[in-house]
């Protein structure tokens, strides 16, 4: 189903508006929040919007609330850094975010909403002989998987990325990379709006400061019970249904339903500089130095690096983390001295033991996990919309999420994304 | 790259004049310029001239300069606003550093100043031709449009790529340093006003060590720019500043940012010649937040014309760098500030056309610029004021209100309160006790309240700096609770009402970096972005330059009249670090990531080995020729350098307790004088880390580990010790640099090893395989060596006090001559390790193989009562094993390397990978290990390798792990 706008966006639309100097539609309504519901979605980010948005679009599922307890893509898909990539280490993997990136190609038409999906090439640099040996081994998974994927050496890197240090007289020679044409960046914020003015458009509700407070589960029929709906600081919500999409908190949230998950959430901290012209077309990110960084379509330089070695919900940042940063910047490329950063930030990341995510059922019949996304929620979350969605409406896990159910460590079959996790983005 | 296009023309323009003097004023009382110091820059090329202590941006406005930028999107002229640090307009380029503040930064001899986001030139610049259009580019229009045809997108995004604001990166590195500094002070005052030097006086009088921060050249704050009064008093408490010798001052250093328990950033600008900037990290045992108020723009018609500037900026012009700020000027005044502004204006000789009254209900409407003469498109020509009147003026000063900068606040864990009597946020009541606010971010009052209270808080902060330090020091903490450490915090500022002005009856810039207007944020309130987080996201606004400081307060106003909320109920953003931008240079300060080197490391670079860098290590890759060094190994006898193997000496009862939990083998019976092969997993029965371990001596154990493991083996031995097992009587001390360690490999390193340590019995029958000896070696005591084989030769591996490391090397090769014996390196060894088929962690296992996946089961020993992995193990074991194997390869094609990585596969299907592979010297035919799926492992199987061109080789699944002398009678010789 194609989604019904009040207003189309195009340029003609904006000339219109810019000549009458008339307001846009609202980009989503405020509903009333009714007491049932067919799918209650726990978490407004990329996730949920996109869950919720191919609900109504591909299974005419629209009787469907998003409920948040903050603002629309307040989470991590406000605090991420938006790079976007599919050379993962494992065929799972690379299958999935492949999908994904399919996906984000195509979103802005088929939102009608522009999601600034820029294509820069995506570089992964090894600095010593093993992680060389990694990025062949990524490369020679992703081709399998025709994906556009190769190691390159450092006369490549230098025409890449012409401010590289590409000189063997640095602490750590950059000895050659993994480079995978098709990644790039995106307009995060873009992307969450645009599936909520979708998903909004088919009828789906959203409720922006909706916190969910408790999960009911009807444990009378079996041992591990049956979903009923959902108690919000609003009041409560009945509904067969109930997804679990949030980052962050996706153990407290689950947990409210009875059921455990394998996560040990960690903070990621990243950082933006002042604007200054374009020099930095790839995204380049290192594993040794703990560090990525890419230059925005405004000019800035956006870093992240690894998540923080403690466990905490606290998203605070550090200055260490700068600190650190900056030096391994430098380390790259030093004539950056003069630049400055403008701005830090911290978001959470679910950890799971294989880096992997979760997503399908649970014990509890009708709760639903799309969660343990690590530092690649973003990236995902098309692919991961589009699956939830698909389970939720034909009642069969997709092939392409079915390496990534909760039962598999109980089974032991992980999916080892660790080697693509080391500051992979 | 686009970056290249932007270029700034070199021809003369009108409007950088050359000097004219008649904007200069003649001395004022409180300059700070020297104006027997005259100084020449260039600005776009052209020579301009200043004085010292000018910024580049008065110096400028001295000759009469009134346009320093264009803006973000319609690319409008922009002039002095604020003519301070956070000025949005005057950020420009001085020779290879982008985005200088112009109006901070203090001109100096030479500086090649440009201006920014202007092309051609400043004067006439192309994309002003947004303006035209300017009404369909609303906030956000970019999402609205550039959808289909998708293809296109990316040219329009080329286009967009253009306007990054902002100066140029510099391509070269910069020849200056940076630097940081640690400082430990018991009370650190921000803002170097009255009331903060006020506070750090008080402080400083009754014993506190204390550091007063301050942002711009000198202290004293808005004292500097006012009348006789002020200027006293300012002279009065700088004396007394300089008089208390407990207070350190930085000026032209701002306190960025204020992390966990008082972890303050301070970044010092131009610290010495040469030292750019300095992060000083403080660790403040109180805080004091003296900040000041920042004056906040007002929004109308044309209010970012230049010529239309805050009461501060044309204060400041005046009093601190004598410069007229135009002839004629229109004062909109609703406080105090602005009434002085006026009055300082007339005294410099500027004409007051009109003071428009906001306490009276006055008001203005309308900036107008120019519409034709030289001044066309670069500034202001008259104001429309609320009664419907016009007054030409080349001058608007407005001064409506206050926004209090509580960055460091909000740091703190504190939120801002929106306080409708003052018409400006407040600091909330979320302080720790550990930090303190006085002057006007708290409230307001004359000069002398400021510095009373000031003082109160400096004493106050000093008293519970003394109080928190006594209760860390004190013996029995339970006494200390943390209420009654210290006196209460005085009484707040009150606050002076002040009318609430945030917009006039028309539109104008809300955020000047970004380009957002009053009516952009309306209609995106209106488009439902009603958060004020989500309009930030949407708009841009407060993401530029001065992150909300000018904008935040105005931006907030609009959204609450655009929502029907009051401005409390619309709340703000949430600041977030630094307050100031801090440079990536002073944040990474000199890097100091120092490499390791073994005592032998000289000797080999002196020999031609290649330098090969391995974590924190500069090993030797090789000598020339790897292959033969293999040869050489194998047929006489060879020594590597293996000094950064990690070596972990355990003494004490308890040792082999450690060893049965941490090996996943059995150690309760290693004999003295024995060496023993391990594996170590972690809990999720990974293998980790492998390595000997020797039994030396009574209760004393020398265990190795690999080069890049040492650390984390040592970090896991220390936490089991210390949190599991603190029972255990085990001394651990890691030993890497107190020992160079040789590996002495090949048939005839027996013979070698002979001659140097004459007293050691090395027959086979007193020193075999997996044996340990002390011994004297090339005359040096205090060696030991162990029969181990990696290489799978007979071998001998020395640890030599790392001192003697060079000599006993040196002594091997004089001494060995004759036998061929030679060094070797790292790739040397990795080929004859891959021949005997020894696997390498990290290389030939990852993040998920099991020690059973490893081919390690003949060493995990279930029976045993514990070891780390065990549960996880039982369980693969339980279900049938792990479901790939390591096992030998060896392609069809013999003469064919398949590089490491590739991938073994059915069809589309992977089926395994190469982990190890490399032309065997000694085999004379291609090698390798890697993983294949369980089916397939059986000896004979014959499996397809992609190779990274994509085509497919035969590979065979052989029956060993080793590919040479599987039996092992090599190294057991």
């Amino acid at each position: 189903m194609k989604a019904r706008f009040p207003q189309r966006f195009s340029a003609w639309g904006l000339v219109r508006h810019g000549l009458t100097g008339d307001d846009w539609p609202k980009v989503w309504r405020s509903p009333e929040l009714r007491r049932s519901y067919d799918v209650v979605i726990i978490g407004a980010g990329v996730h949920g919007l996109a869950t919720a948005y191919y609900l109504a679009a591909r299974h005419g599922i629209t009787n469907v609330a998003v409920v948040d307890r903050g603002y629309v893509g307040g989470g991590g898909s406000g605090r991420n850094t938006a790079i976007l990539r599919s050379n993962y280490l494992t065929p799972e993997g690379v299958a999935f975010y492949d999908r994904s990136l399919q996906l984000y190609r195509n979103l802005s038409s088929e939102l009608n909403f522009n999601v600034m999906f820029s294509r820069r090439g995506h570089l992964t640099l090894a600095h010593n002989d093993s992680s060389l040996r990694t990025m062949r081994w990524r490369a020679e998974v992703n081709k399998v998987a025709g994906i556009d994927s190769e190691v390159i050496g450092p006369d490549e890197i230098k025409r890449l990325v012409p401010m590289m240090d590409t000189s063997d007289r640095t602490r750590y020679p950059i000895l050659g990379a993994l480079y995978h044409p098709p990644g790039g960046i995106i307009r995060h914020d873009a992307v969450v709006w645009g599936y909520a003015r979708a998903a909004d458009s088919f009828g789906v509700h959203i409720h922006q400061n909706t916190e969910v407070t408790g999960i009911d589960v009807d444990v009378s029929g079996g041992t591990t019970g049956r979903v009923r709906g959902v108690q919000t600081a609003r009041g409560p919500i009945s509904a067969p249904v109930v997804v679990n999409c949030t980052a962050g908190w996706a153990s407290l949230i689950s947990a409210m339903a009875g059921v455990g998950l394998p996560i040990i959430t960690h903070p990621l901290q990243a950082a933006v500089t002042e604007p200054v012209k374009m020099f930095l077309d790839p995204v380049v990110v290192s594993g040794t130095l703990h560090v990525y960084v890419s230059q925005t379509d405004r000019g800035e330089l956006v870093f992240g690096a690894s998540v923080d070695p403690f466990a905490s919900y606290s998203m605070r940042s550090s200055l260490e983390f700068l600190e650190e940063l900056a030096g391994h910047v430098l380390q790259l490329m030093p004539s950056l001295a003069t630049m400055r950063v403008l701005r830090q930030w911290a978001g959470l990341c679910d950890m799971t033991p294989d880096y992997s995510p979760i997503i399908g059922v649970t014990p509890v019949e009708g709760f639903l996990v799309d969660v343990g996304w690590g530092t690649y929620g973003f990236k995902a979350g098309p692919a991961a919309g589009e699956a939830v969605a698909s389970l939720i409406g034909t009642g069969r896990v997709p092939e392409l999420v079915a390496g990534f159910d909760l039962a598999r460590f109980d089974d032991g079959r992980l999916v080892g994304e660790k080697g693509a996790a080391a500051v992979g983005h | 790259m686009t970056g290249t296009s932007f270029r700034l023309e070199d021809r003369p323009l009108r409007n950088a004049a050359p000097p004219n003097p008649g904007r200069r004023l003649d001395p004022r009382p409180g300059e700070v310029i020297d104006r027997s110091a005259p100084l020449s820059f260039t600005w776009n090329g052209r020579p301009a001239q200043g004085f010292e202590g000018d910024t580049i941006v008065s110096a400028l406005a001295a000759s009469g300069v009134r346009v320093f930028s264009r803006s973000l999107k319609y690319h409008r002229p922009r002039g002095l606003l604020t003519a301070s640090f956070h000025d949005p307009g005057c950020l420009v380029q001085v020779d290879d550093e982008p985005n200088v503040r112009g109006a901070h930064r203090r001109v100096e001899a030479g500086m090649r100043v440009s201006a920014q986001n202007a092309w051609p030139s400043l004067r006439f610049d192309v994309k002003a031709a947004n303006q035209l259009v300017g009404r369909f580019l609303g906030p956000g229009f970019y999402y609205k449009t550039f959808i289909a045809p998708e293809r296109l997108w990316p040219a329009y995004e080329s286009v967009l790529k253009r306007f990054a604001a902002g100066g140029r990166a510099s391509a070269e590195p910069s020849h200056d340093s940076y630097d940081k500094r640690y400082a430990h002070v018991d009370v650190l005052v921000a803002g170097g006003g009255p009331a903060g030097m006020a506070a750090a006086v008080a402080a400083a009088a009754v014993g506190a060590s204390v550091m007063l921060v301050e942002e711009e050249y000198e202290l004293g704050g808005h004292l500097r720019w006012g009348g006789k009064r002020e200027l006293d008093l300012l002279a009065e408490q700088r004396a007394a500043v300089d008089a208390s010798p407990g207070i350190e001052v930085l000026t032209n250093s701002v306190v960025t940012a204020r992390y966990d328990d008082n972890w303050m950033a301070v970044l010092q600008r131009s610290v010495f010649p040469g030292v750019r900037e300095r992060l000083v990290k403080a660790r403040a045992t109180t805080v004091v937040v003296a900040a000041g108020l920042i004056e906040r723009p007002y929004v109308f018609a044309g209010n970012d014309l230049p010529g239309v500037m805050l009461s501060t900026a044309a204060r400041r012009l005046v009093n601190l760098w004598a410069v007229k700020p135009g002839t004629r000027a229109v004062v909109f005044s609703a406080n105090a500030e602005g009434d002085a502004a006026a009055a300082d204006l007339e005294d410099a000789g500027v004409e007051i056309t009109r003071l428009v009254d906001a306490r009276r209900g006055e008001n203005i409407v309308r900036a107008l610029a120019a519409r034709h003469g030289a001044a066309r498109r670069t500034g202001l020509s008259a104001v429309e004021l609320g009664d419907g009147s016009i007054v030409e003026c080349d001058l608007l000063v407005t001064a409506i209100g206050w926004t209090a900068p509580t960055s460091l606040l909000n740091m703190a864990g504190d939120r801002p309160v929106y306080d409708p009597t003052a018409a400006r946020f407040r600091p909330g009541d979320g302080l720790p006790d550990s930090v303190f606010v006085t002057g006007g971010l708290l409230g307001d009052g004359t000069v002398d309240e400021l510095v009373a209270h000031g003082s109160d808080v400096g004493r106050a902060a000093a008293a519970r700096s003394d109080a928190r330090s006594v209760r860390q020091d004190r013996s029995d903490r339970a006494a200390g609770a943390d209420d009654d450490a210290g006196p209460a915090r005085p009484a707040p500022l009150p606050v002076v009402p002040h009318p609430a002005l945030f917009r006039s009856t028309t539109h104008g810039i809300v955020d000047y970096s970004e380009d957002v207007s009053s009516k952009d944020l309306i209609g995106a309130a209106h488009e439902g972005y009603e958060s004020v987080e989500l309009l930030k996201r949407f708009t841009t606004v407060t993401m530029g330059s001065a992150q909300g400081k000018l904008e935040t307060v105005n931006a907030v106003a609009v959204l609450a009249e655009a929502t029907g909320r009051t401005i409390g109920e619309t709340g703000t953003t949430v600041w977030r670090p630094p307050y100031a931008p801090m440079s990536l240079g002073a944040l990474a300060g000199r890097q100091f990531e120092p490499v390791r080197r073994s005592p032998m490391q000289g000797w080999h670079e002196a020999h031609g080995a290649r330098p090969l860098v391995a974590g924190a290590w500069i090993r030797p890759d090789h000598y020339g020729d790897p292959e033969a060094e293999v040869r050489n190994v194998r047929t006489n006898v060879g020594i590597i350098d293996v000094t950064p193997l990690g070596k972990l000496d355990l003494r004490g009862p308890d040792v082999p307790l450690l060893l049965n939990l941490l090996y996943v083998n059995k150690w309760s019976k290693l004999a003295e004088g024995a060496v023993r092969y391990g594996v170590m997993c972690g809990d999720d029965g990974v293998v980790f880390d492998d390595g000997v371990t020797g039994h030396l001596g009574p209760d004393h154990y020398v265990m190795s580990t690999t080069s890049s493991g040492a650390e984390a083996v040592l970090n896991l031995v220390e936490h089991v010790l210390a949190t599991d097992h603190p029972e255990w009587r085990i001394h651990v001390t890691p030993v890497v640099g107190d020992y160079a360690s040789i590996n002495v490999a090949g048939p005839d390193s027996r013979a070698l090893l002979g001659r140097l340590a004459p007293e050691l019995d090395l027959s086979p029958g007193a020193f075999a395989y997996m044996q340990v000896r002390s011994a004297t070696i090339a005359g040096v005591t205090g060696c030991f060596t162990w029969r181990i084989g990696f290489t799978g030769e007979l071998s001998y591996e020395l640890h030599v006090p790392a001192d003697r490391g060079l000599h006993v090397w040196e002594a091997l090769l004089d001494t060995g001559r004759d036998l061929g014996c030679a060094p070797f390196g790292v790739e040397a060894q990795r080929i004859m390790r891959l021949e005997k088929g020894h696997l390498i962690v990290g290389q030939d296992s990852d993040g998920l193989t099991s020690a059973y996946a490893a081919g390690l089961d003949w060493l995990v020993k279930p029976d045993k009562t514990d070891f780390l992995g065990k549960p996880e193990l039982a369980w693969v074991a339980e279900r049938g094993g792990p479901t790939a194997q390591l096992v030998g390869l060896q392609p069809v094609d013999g003469t064919l390397v398949p590089p490491e990585g590739c991938q073994l596969v059915e069809g589309t299907t992977i089926v395994g990978r190469i982990t190890s592979s490399r032309m065997s010297p000694t085999l004379g035919r291609s090698i390798g290990l890697g993983y294949v799926d369980r089916r397939l492992a059986s000896a004979g199987t014959v499996v397809s390798v992609r190779l990274p061109d994509g085509t497919e080789t035969p590979v065979t699944v052989m029956a060993d792990l080793a590919h040479f002398d599987p039996e092992g009678r090599r190294l057991r010789a």
